[in-house]
This record gives C-alpha cells, sequence and structure tokens, in this order.
C-alpha cells in the first residue's frame, strides 16, 4: 500500500467505525440539554441497533431499519422520561438500570434469534445491503485522499453529520429549541411562563435516545449485522460518548470534531502500526505506542478538561439542571 | 370603572393544604379592574401559597376562580397566561444564560418557529411603550436585582397580562428604585391593568394601594379601602391584637465590650462587597439590634463571626482576642453561638433529616475526645430536656426535624444554641414566620440570656420588636454602617431613614460609630485620638 | 354558586411518612410483578417458566450431588457484590456520586494480584491475603481520595470523573493483559499468546472445609464488614458526620465540621473497601481477567440504591441479586435457548418496577371527586 494509501483509508477508516460515537454524544447532548443526565446510552444503543438491524432486515431496507432504530431507542427514552419526570426517580440509577436492560434484552433477543435459526444475514438481503453501500459524493469524492476518506461512506456515516448540524440549529434558532434549552437551565422559569415541561421533556427525552438508537444501528452494520453470543455491538461506545458530551463542551457541532478526535486514537491503536510503517520518519514512534493506551487516552483527556474546567473555574455549557427532577410544587 | 361588578378576578372559599398544614383556608378576594390591591399579611400567613394558585404554580383543593366574572379552572402557569394573569415571583424566574429578549421568547405563544433576529426589536420596541430603558441583548446573569425585576414585569406585559400580581417587589430595592417602581405600577393602573401587591411592608401599602385584603395565618381577615384606613388599624389587623410593644427590656448592667468588630469588610457569593469596613461592638448583659432591608449584608455579618465566611479586611475581637481566622469549631469553643433562620427555616443550622437527639449534638459530638461513638443517650436527655423546657411540640425526641412545625422547629435551635452555654449569641431572624406566642417565648428566652450577662447581637425584620427589645440598634444600608443609635431614644422613622440610607450618623463630628470608649483594641483607639 | 369544578380527576401530592410494612409489600409486589413479565418472555423463548425459576431460585441445588459446588459460586458472586454495595453507601450517604466502581474494583484487583506475584511462595497464606487485600484498599483509597480532593479543592464533577477512571483502569487491565514482555508478572509464561497466569498457590483463598462444601474465608471478612459498617454508621462520631454532611453541607459547615475532610475521608473509606474487595475477587477467581469486576461496580450502584442505603437492606438485595445472576446461569444450562444475559433482563424489569414503586412511596394519589358545593378528597394507596 502506498503512503497516501494508507492516510486515506486510515481517516475512512475514523470516520467509519467511530461515527456511531457522533450518534451518542448528539442523543445525549439533547437529553443533558433536557436537564436529565441518561447514563443509559450503552443499552438505549444495543437496543436501538439490534430491533433497527431486525426489522430493517424483515423489510429488506436500510430505510425502515433508521426508522426501526430511532423508534426503538425513543421507547427506551419514553421508559427514562415516564419514570424520572412523571415518576420521579433517581436519573442515575435510572439510566444504570436502562443499561442493564438494553443489554439483557439484546442478548435474550439474539441468543434467542440465534439459537432458533432466524437470526437475519444482512449480506444476503440485497435492498438492505445496497442501502449501506457507499454512496459517493459527486465531485468532492474526486478530490484526492480527501473523496474517498471523507465523501464516499454510507449514508448513515453522513446522516450523522447532518443530524448533529441541524440539533445545533435547532438548539440556536429555533423556539422549541429556546423553550428546552430553558428547561434544561432552570425548570421553575420556564414553567412560570407556561411552557408545558411534562410534553417537551418526554420529547426530547425521546429524541435523544432514538438518536443513540441510528448509532446503535451504524455499529450493527459495521460488524455486517452479524450477531455474537458474547459480545454487545456497541461495546462501550455508549459511555465513551458520555465522555464526549464534556469534551464537545454540550455543542453538537463541537461533538463532530470530538467524535474525528475520539476516532483518532480509537483508530490508531489499529492502525498505527499500518501508519508508522508507511511514515517511519515522522511516525515511526506510533508503533510503540501500546494501543490501550490510545484506547484509554479519550478518557485520560476527559478527566483532564473536566478538572482543567473546574481549576480554572471557566464556566462550561453544562446545563445547570442537569440531573435534577423538577416538581412544581416543591417548597 | 367604577362599575362594582368590574372584577378581574375573584376568589371564593379558596382552601389549600400542604399536608397537614392548611395554608389557606375559605379564603375571599376579589380585584377590580384598574386598581392596585394590597394583600397584606405577616410571614407565613399564606399570601404566596394564595397567590401561586393564581399563577398556576398550585392547585387548590377546593374553592372556585373567576376571571372577569367567569369560572375558571388554572392548571398550570399556561392555563394562567391564557386568562392575562401574570406573576412576578420573589424569587425570579428567570434563566441566566439567556438574554432579556429570549427570557420573554420562550414564552410567547404567537410567533413562528424560528427565532428572528428582529425579536429584540419587538421587545425594545414594547418596552418603550410602557416607559423601561432596556437592552433586549443583555445577558440575565449580567443584570441588577432591579433590572431581573423590570425584566419580570415587561415579560408578563408583554404576554398581555391584564392582571399583574407582584410577591415582595420592593424587599431588594433601593429607595430611588422603589419610587421608580410605583411610577411604573400607577402607570400600568391608569392603563387600566389590575394589579395585587403583596408586602408586609405598611408604609407601601398606603403609598401604593387603593385597597388592602389582609390575611392572618392563612385565613382571611378583612378587606378596607386605603384611604379610609391607618397603619394602626392595619397593623392590628395583620398581627390579630394591639401589638403588645411592652416587650420586657430588662435594665442590666453593662459589662466591658465582649465582642468588638472593627473595620469589617466581607464579601458576598458574587464577590461584590456586602459588608464594608464596619465598626460595632456588644457588651456582655446587652442586646444589640440589627436592622436593614433584607439582603443588606446581615447574612454576611453573621457568618463571618461564625468564622463561616471569608473576612478581607478588620478585626473581630472576642475577649481581647482577635478571632479572625480561626476555625468555625474553635469560634464555637469560645462560647460564641450563631443561629441564622433562612426563608426556608432549614439551610443552616440544623440537619432536618436527622432527629431532634441527633440535632441537639451538631456542636457537641466530639466533647468526649477519647470515644470513638456519640452518646446518644446524653443527646436524648438534653432532647427531652429541651422540649419540656420550651414546649417544643412533638411526638417524641427521635422525630426528624424536617416534621416539626416552623415554630417548634426554630424553638429547637435556638434551645440547643442557648443550652450550650454561650458568652456571644449571634441570632438572625429567630421569630421568622412565628405566631406572637411562640415570639414572645424566644424574647423572653433572649433575655434570660442577658440577664445572665450575655452579648446578644440581635438581626430582626420588625422594627417594632427591636425598638422595644434592644438596647441599642446598629443599622446596614448596603453593607455599610449607618450609624447606631440608643432603642429607647430611637424612632421608627429614624431608624427608616437610615436603612434606607438617607440618613448618615456613622460619623458625627469626627466620632465614628462603633468604637468603644473602652475598647480592648488600644492601638486603633491611640490612633483615633491621635487625630483629633 | 356555579359548580365549574373540571378539576383533574387525579392529583399527585407528596407523602409524609409512611408504614414500613407498607412498602416491603410494595417491593414484594414489584419482584412478583417483574418476574411474571419474565415469565411472560420465558415462553416467547418456549421454555417452561416455572421450571426455569425454580431451577434459577435454587441455584440447581435440587437433586444435584454437587450442589456445595453451586453455593460456593454464590458466596464467590455475593462477597464482592456485598462488599461494593455497603462501600458505593457510604459515599451515596453524602450524596456523592461514586459510580467509579468499576474502576476502584479494577485497580484494586490489579494492585492484590501484583502482591500475589511478588511475595515468596513460601509466605504464609494468611499474611499473604492480608497484604493483598492492604494493596487493593490503598490502591483504590489513593483514587477515591484524588477524586474526592479534586471535588472539594475545585469542585471537579465526582460523577463524570470517576466514570472516566472506570475506562482508564480497565485499559490499565487489558495492557497487563495483552502485552508480552519480561517485566510483566501477571502472563503466563509458557504460553505464547498473552494470557493472565494463575496467582500462587499461597495467594489463593483460603478455605474453610465444611463437609464436601468449603467456606471462603472472605465470606466471615465479609460478615465482620457488615457488622462494622452498621456500627460506623449509626453509632460512630464518624457516620454521625456523614449524615449531618449528606443532610446538609451548610449545616456541617456551620457546626464546625470540617466537611472537606470528612467527605475526603469517607471517599476514601468508601474506595479503599472496593479495591480491597478487587483484590478478594481475584483471590477468589485465582487469575486476573478483564471481566474480573463481573460488573459490580454498576450493580453495587444499584443495590445501595434499592436498599436505601442501609447496611442490613443491602445484604438482603445483595443475597436476592446474586442469587438472580447465579440462579440464571445455572438454569440456562437446562434451559438452553434461554441466554444467561437472561439476568440482566429480569434485573432491569426487577428496577423498573421498584422505581416505578418508588413513587408511590414518596408521593401519594389523591383522587377527586367533584360536587355540586365542594369538593371531597379521598386518598387511595395505590
Amino acid at each position: 500500500m502506498s503512503a497516501l494509501a494508507v492516510v486515506t483509508t486510515f481517516l475512512f477508516t475514523v470516520l467509519k467505525y467511530n461515527m456511531a460515537l457522533l450518534y451518542g454524544t448528539v442523543g445525549e447532548i439533547v437529553t443533558e440539554k433536557s436537564g436529565s443526565l441518561n447514563l443509559g446510552v450503552e443499552g438505549t444503543m444495543a437496543i436501538g441497533g439490534i430491533g433497527g438491524l431486525l426489522i430493517g432486515c424483515a423489510f429488506d431496507s436500510i430505510f425502515v431499519g433508521i426508522i426501526a432504530a430511532f423508534a426503538c431507542a425513543a421507547l427506551c427514552g419514553l421508559l427514562f422520561a415516564f419514570l424520572t419526570v412523571t415518576l420521579q426517580a433517581n436519573q442515575n440509577v435510572t439510566g444504570l438500570t436502562i443499561t442493564t436492560f438494553g443489554l439483557g434484552l439484546y442478548f435474550f433477543i439474539g441468543n434467542g434469534l440465534k439459537a432458533s435459526g432466524k437470526w437475519p444475514d444482512m449480506l444476503s438481503l440485497e435492498g438492505f445491503k445496497s442501502g449501506t453501500e457507499p454512496i459517493k459524493i459527486p465531485l468532492l469524492s474526486k478530490i484526492p485522499v480527501i473523496g474517498p476518506a471523507f465523501f464516499s461512506h454510507n449514508i448513515l456515516i453522513y446522516l450523522g453529520i447532518i443530524i448533529a448540524v441541524v440539533i445545533w440549529w435547532y438548539f440556536k434558532y429555533t423556539k422549541p429549541g429556546l423553550r428546552i434549552r430553558a428547561i434544561g437551565e432552570n425548570p421553575a422559569s420556564a414553567d412560570a411562563v407556561g411552557v408545558n415541561i411534562t410534553l417537551y421533556k418526554y420529547l426530547h427525552l425521546m429524541l435523544g435516545s432514538g438518536i443513540m438508537g441510528i448509532g446503535g444501528l451504524l455499529m450493527a452494520i459495521n460488524l455486517s449485522g452479524s450477531f455474537e453470543g458474547s459480545k454487545c455491538w456497541i461495546n462501550g461506545y455508549g459511555w465513551i460518548s458520555i465522555a464526549l458530551v464534556i469534551f464537545a463542551n454540550w455543542n453538537t457541532v463541537a461533538a463532530i470534531l470530538g467524535t474525528f478526535v475520539f476516532g483518532l486514537f480509537n483508530t490508531l491503536q489499529v492502525y498505527g502500526g499500518s501508519l508508522s510503517d508507511a511514515f517511519p520518519k515522522a511516525l515511526g514512534w506510533l508503533s510503540k505506542i501500546p494501543p490501550q493506551f490510545m484506547q484509554a487516552l479519550p478518557f485520560v483527556i476527559t478527566a483532564i478538561v473536566l478538572v482543567i474546567t473546574s481549576i480554572t473555574n471557566k464556566k462550561n455549557n453544562k446545563p445547570a439542571a442537569v440531573g435534577l427532577n423538577y416538581y412544581r410544587e416543591e417548597r | 370603572m367604577k362599575d362594582q361588578n368590574n372584577y378581574a378576578i375573584e376568589l371564593e372559599n379558596i382552601t389549600k393544604t400542604f399536608g397537614s398544614v392548611v395554608a389557606n383556608k375559605n379564603i375571599n378576594i376579589n380585584v377590580k379592574q384598574g386598581e392596585i390591591l394590597a394583600l397584606l399579611g405577616e410571614n407565613g400567613s399564606g399570601k404566596t401559597t394564595l397567590m401561586n394558585m393564581l399563577s398556576g404554580i398550585y392547585k387548590p383543593d377546593s374553592g372556585v376562580i373567576k376571571v372577569n366574572s367567569k369560572p375558571v379552572t388554572i392548571h398550570s402557569p399556561e392555563d394562567s397566561k391564557k386568562y392575562g394573569i401574570g406573576m412576578v415571583h420573589q424569587h425570579f424566574k428567570l434563566v441566566e444564560v439567556f438574554s432579556a429578549a429570549d427570557n420573554i421568547w420562550m414564552g410567547t405563544e404567537k410567533t413562528g418557529f424560528i427565532l428572528k433576529k428582529d425579536r429584540y426589536k419587538k421587545i425594545a420596541k414594547i418596552s418603550e411603550k410602557f416607559g423601561f430603558e432596556f437592552n433586549p441583548q443583555k445577558l440575565v446573569s449580567n443584570m441588577s436585582v432591579s433590572e431581573k425585576q423590570t425584566l419580570e414585569i415587561l415579560r408578563v406585559l408583554y404576554y398581555g397580562a391584564k392582571v399583574i400580581i407582584l410577591d415582595e417587589p420592593t424587599a431588594v430595592l433601593t429607595v430611588q428604585e422603589i419610587r421608580k417602581l410605583f411610577d411604573v405600577l400607577r402607570k400600568m393602573k391608569e392603563d387600566g391593568h389590575s394589579i395585587i401587591i403583596i408586602t408586609h411592608k405598611l408604609n407601601e401599602v398606603m403609598e401604593i394601594s387603593d385597597r388592602v385584603t389582609i390575611l392572618r395565618k392563612g385565613e382571611y381577615i378583612d378587606t378596607v379601602n386605603t384611604s379610609e384606613t391607618s397603619e394602626q388599624e392595619l397593623t392590628d389587623l395583620m398581627v390579630g391584637r394591639k401589638v403588645n410593644l411592652n416587650i420586657n427590656r430588662p435594665a442590666t448592667e453593662f459589662d466591658k465590650p465582649l465582642l468588638e468588630i472593627r473595620n469589617l469588610t466581607v464579601k458576598n457569593d458574587e464577590q461584590a462587597n456586602a459588608i464594608e469596613n464596619v465598626n460595632f461592638y456588644i457588651r456582655g448583659g446587652e442586646i444589640l439590634g440589627v436592622a436593614g432591608i433584607a439582603g443588606c449584608g446581615q447574612k454576611e455579618l453573621c457568618e463571618a463571626i461564625a468564622g463561616l465566611r471569608k473576612i478581607e479586611n478588620g478585626q473581630i475581637i472576642h475577649k481581647g482576642e482577635n478571632i479572625v481566622g480561626l476555625e468555625p469549631k474553635t469560634i464555637i469553643e469560645k462560647g460564641i453561638s450563631m443561629s441564622f433562620i433562612p426563608e426556608d427555616r432549614l439551610g443552616m443550622g440544623l440537619a432536618p433529616s436527622l432527629s431532634i437527639t441527633d440535632n441537639m449534638i451538631l456542636k457537641t459530638y466530639k466533647e468526649n475526645k477519647k470515644s470513638p461513638f456519640v452518646d446518644r443517650n446524653k443527646a436524648k436527655k438534653k432532647a427531652e430536656g429541651i422540649i419540656k423546657r420550651l414546649g417544643i411540640a412533638t411526638p417524641s425526641a427521635d422525630t426528624p426535624v424536617r416534621r416539626l412545625s416552623g415554630g417548634n422547629v426554630q424553638k429547637v435551635l435556638v434551645g440547643r444554641e442557648i443550652d450550650s452555654g454561650p458568652n456571644v449569641i449571634v441570632t438572625a431572624y429567630p421569630v421568622r414566620g412565628l405566631d406572637i406566642n411562640s415570639s414572645y417565648a424566644i424574647y423572653d428566652i433572649l433575655n434570660d440570656q442577658k440577664k445572665k450577662g450575655v452579648g446578644i447581637l440581635f438581626v430582626g425584620e420588625d422594627l417594632d420588636v427591636m425598638l422595644a427589645l434592644c438596647d441599642k440598634i446598629m443599622v446596614l444600608c448596603h453593607g455599610k454602617l449607618m450609624g447606631v443609635v440608643h432603642a429607647h431614644k430611637a424612632t421608627k422613622e429614624e431608624l427608616g431613614l437610615m436603612m434606607t440610607g438617607a440618613k448618615d450618623i456613622s460619623e458625627v463630628n469626627g466620632k465614628v460609630a462603633g468604637i468603644a470608649k473602652d475598647s480592648a483594641i488600644q492601638d486603633i483607639k491611640e490612633d483615633c485620638d491621635a487625630k483629633h | 354558586m356555579q359548580s365549574t369544578n373540571k378539576e383533574p380527576l387525579i392529583r399527585i401530592v407528596k407523602r409524609t411518612g409512611l408504614k414500613k410494612r407498607y412498602a416491603a409489600l410494595l417491593y414484594l409486589a414489584s419482584v412478583i410483578i417483574a418476574l411474571g413479565i419474565g415469565a411472560i418472555l420465558l415462553l416467547s423463548l418456549k421454555a417452561n417458566p416455572a421450571e426455569y425459576y425454580k431451577q434459577m431460585f435454587t441455584l440447581g441445588t435440587i437433586n444435584n450431588k454437587f450442589a456445595y459446588l453451586q453455593y460456593e459460586n454464590y458466596i464467590k458472586e455475593f462477597v464482592p457484590l456485598l462488599i461494593t454495595s455497603l462501600a458505593l453507601s457510604l459515599a451515596f450517604k453524602m450524596k456523592f456520586w461514586n459510580i467509579g466502581g468499576e474502576g476502584q474494583f479494577i485497580l484494586g484487583a490489579l494492585a492484590g494480584a501484583t502482591v500475589a506475584f511478588l511475595v515468596p511462595s513460601t509466605l504464609n497464606p494468611l499474611l499473604t491475603m492480608i497484604l493483598m487485600i492492604f494493596a487493593g484498599a490503598l490502591v483504590g483509597g489513593l483514587i477515591g481520595l484524588l477524586t474526592s480532593v479534586l471535588n472539594v479543592k475545585f469542585g471537579t464533577d465526582e460523577t463524570l470523573f470517576t466514570l472516566m477512571f472506570n475506562y482508564i483502569a480497565l485499559y490499565i487491565l487489558t495492557y497487563f493483559g495483552e502485552t508480552k514482555a519480561g517485566w510483566n508478572i501477571f502472563l503466563k509464561t509458557d504460553s505464547e499468546r498473552p494470557q493472565f497466569a494463575k496467582i500462587p498457590e499461597n495467594a489463593r483463598m483460603i478455605k474453610i472445609p465444611l463437609g464436601d462444601f468449603s467456606l471462603e474465608i472472605s465470606f466471615v471478612f465479609v460478615i465482620l464488614l457488615v457488622a462494622f459498617i452498621f456500627i460506623y454508621l449509626t453509632k460512630t462520631k464518624h457516620g454521625y458526620e456523614i449524615s449531618v454532611v449528606g443532610d446538609s453541607i451548610n449545616t456541617a459547615k456551620y457546626s464546625g465540621m470540617k466537611v472537606d475532610k470528612i467527605i475526603c475521608r469517607t471517599m476514601f473509606l468508601s474506595a479503599a473497601l472496593i479495591g480491597a474487595a478487587g483484590a478478594i475477587r481475584t483471590s477468589s477467581v485465582q487469575s486476573l481477567s478483564t471481566s474480573i469486576t463481573n460488573d459490580v461496580g454498576w450493580t453495587g450502584i444499584i443495590v445501595a440504591w434499592l436498599a436505601k442505603l442501609n447496611p442490613i437492606g443491602i445484604v438482603i438485595v445483595t443475597a436476592l441479586i446474586s442469587i438472580l445472576q447465579c440462579g440464571c446461569i445455572t438454569a440456562s444450562v437446562s434451559a438452553n435457548n434461554v441466554d444467561s444475559h437472561f439476568a440482566d433482563l429480569l434485573q432491569g424489569v426487577i428496577l423498573f418496577i421498584i422505581l416505578a414503586a418508588d413513587f408511590f412511596i414518596r408521593f401519594k394519589i389523591v383522587i377527586r371527586k367533584s360536587s355540586k358545593k365542594a369538593s371531597t378528597q379521598k386518598e387511595v394507596n395505590v
């Protein structure tokens, strides 16, 4: 492989295998902007992934798959909203339970179908498979290196970017966005001016979870939809997403950059060797770095970001009411 | 307009309970169009609760609400807004990180999906119409208290409110700002708005309102025309009986200064000066009152003495020893007791979920240095003793403090503090929200301590009480000392002028207020002498 | 007067005080409902729920001559989860959200294993175990201390910070597990592929033989620990301080408590106990692995919360959750189309229903009947 080809493949991989992080992160940002900390990203993505894949395969359509992934995960969001908004349950515990439950359900369904031989083979389904083929963007995909690395991806990669930008616009420039931000900052103030808090929280918690779910579907597709009995597709990406929210400072556009940075480290652990072979002088040191170090780096960086922002007392964009349930008649 | 049946709002037989506490009982109130109604009552008389039922925060247990003579049901603030009711809450309901315009915009109904730049213009226009000077793009976090209030008022006006409720709007304002606010209210009245203003300040009631409705302990007492009443009558209605201003003020022999505060400067949480260069002293056997509008540095002063807040500058001399910079624990051990009753009553001084017994040993649980265990038997005896002595109504000493009623909570706190045998008592708002009898019980307790030679700093709200109870009164205005007066010579009017900063006698003929003749701080005194 | 009461039929009111018996019944009902839902799911896989649950609740010990092995396995699961849950409850009581149990557990396990491989193989087993536990506690505790110091000094968010350490710790462990090198004492020397080695004989858990069954000595330790934590929280000055800090930080400061010190001390203790649990687990399963935690850091949070941070409650909840987890593994052996992750699913369903049941413990629902003149209220206990 030529050095340039290595770089191209590397960048392509960064995007392809880490875009699920962006879905998780954008979903969690939507959730936190509405004033809730949902630690159930991992479970929500698992349910979105398996639901989206199974229903998508049943209808042999990627579009049905995407909608189903969104809908299944949004149901997790509905459950979270019901427990924390209506029933005022603790958000940390509810989130963790969603993860336990989600992974349990994932294996229950997966192993159940596998045991009875009904697990669909994604690659043999023409309609679904063709939906996951790369789409080359005219003109842009012709640019050397950048074209094949960034503009020749499957639909879910582009969709992730589009969602991140649209959500950013939604929060900044629309009235419902303004209202949900108000709820995340100070629910009592939003309530006092007549914003229907319950409705808004339900809708946005479902929206956030739904977005996470599409990320789950992407992870399934990246693994060709094959189900392993012991290891979940999501494999900790849900948890990384929660870290990424802090790294991206609750900004969905910054999350695109954050995903790329985190993805870079994730991919370096696999491609570090090829890169150091391709550029022995400049990147030779890469092969000496243990892959686990690369994997741990995003978490180390996030921890450092957490500490530094608290030391410098710099105000981050964390919504003020995250994690607190709102009960109007509280005295 | 003068039509008697032309009521904007009518409340009929409204009752609201919280658990076993009856906050409002069969209340009837009405407001005419284009009038200002004052809702008068002591703390805890149910004014805010009643108004929160109009604003949709609470729902009444029973009763009827009528808007423009039509019965309505208000489930939520949304409904309230729909019926043209707007409330300016005492604690502002604003999103700090939003601009003024966005704080208004988030509640508007008609405007479209997308936020447009012209919203700033629209809001600037309407604020001009009502005569406010206002920058719609300013962030709330950069606003002064008065600006925030203006924003709240503008907001309800923008939503088209015809009935505007203001909850204690003047508590946090300066004299000039109050004047400005009242001008705005009068203008709104002329435009045909109905205004309900919650307050417990009589002079304001007399100045601004057309009629006054008085509540007492959650019950409706009376409604009178302001022009036909007097402050005296209102006071009688508000407290239920003639205020017995004969609170005991036992004469005692004053000792040497026990606690001397010199050039004290303390910052508040926002890093602004809360207490600025303040001097005063307390002798053994005297009660020194601290008067001032709410939020004028009282809390910060108390915290500074107790060692809970960093002291920027100055000295606190206790029995000749500077206690600045000492740990709260050391200060407690020196016999300085501080009890501060915050608005929610439970914020500082008590652990609400713990039992009375556990709360008794809050400051003394470490007494027995040898044992790693807490001595609960002793604590229980102490609790039972105090329950008996102060007549605290509780099922047992094991009941969590949270379950007690307000008066009993305060008795637990004050009882514990006095039981610790202090030589200086700093107490802020010890009778906050208490009924008259409980208040008198607290005054008696303080007087007993005074007779024992304890020096007491009494931060209060009610000037009448302070004039009767205290030996001297110091007045704070925005963190500055306005002067110290002898309570038996001072008048309420004089105190009022000092509180609003209209009269400053902190330095008369070169004599600085709050410095004792026989001060223990010799060097400074010499310094002062040298000057003159 | 017109009757215009259009008030909603149901209203939610905060509840003050509730009989314990009522709460217990509510929780019991929640578990039964959850098991019912589980039964439906099992039927959907054509498994026999009665048979499955029987196997699960008895841990498959009926007519099993190797039943003692099941009990031994059960103890292996029970002990680390119990220690972790107890430890987490200490921090939670101060409203300090230590969700870093996984990381503290892993680092404790690693420290324990380090001691196991480094001390001479002739060292007395009991002494070795004590050294391992001590090392695990020290490493775990230091991580806890770091978190709490950053929190009290700078206000660093402890929830997210401890969360990050879970992964940092996991990758540190993975690094040792996947790196072949001369210095790497944790790996098998005779294997090509990097693989965690068994710890030396003298570092393996001491067992007290009771017939076929042998009791791990850690069980004795954990029972003593329960008693200690119970006394620590309810009788000692430290415990008193923890409850005051958890209830109201302002009050604690006001009363002269050194709140920062109390938070750091308690967090050190909490994380140290979790680290010790990690070392105990290593000694008990006799080898490191990347799945050594068995998710106790997560499950512990749920246990502590379910038990309302009460030490005795934690023992009961841990016992039940361990039955669920061990039992499901056993039961899935006989019902081979049901995955052993069914435990997670069932656990999730139980928790959802209990979280919902909590609502009825904290709030009560008032149903309103409107009449012409006044409305009457009727309270219903749902």
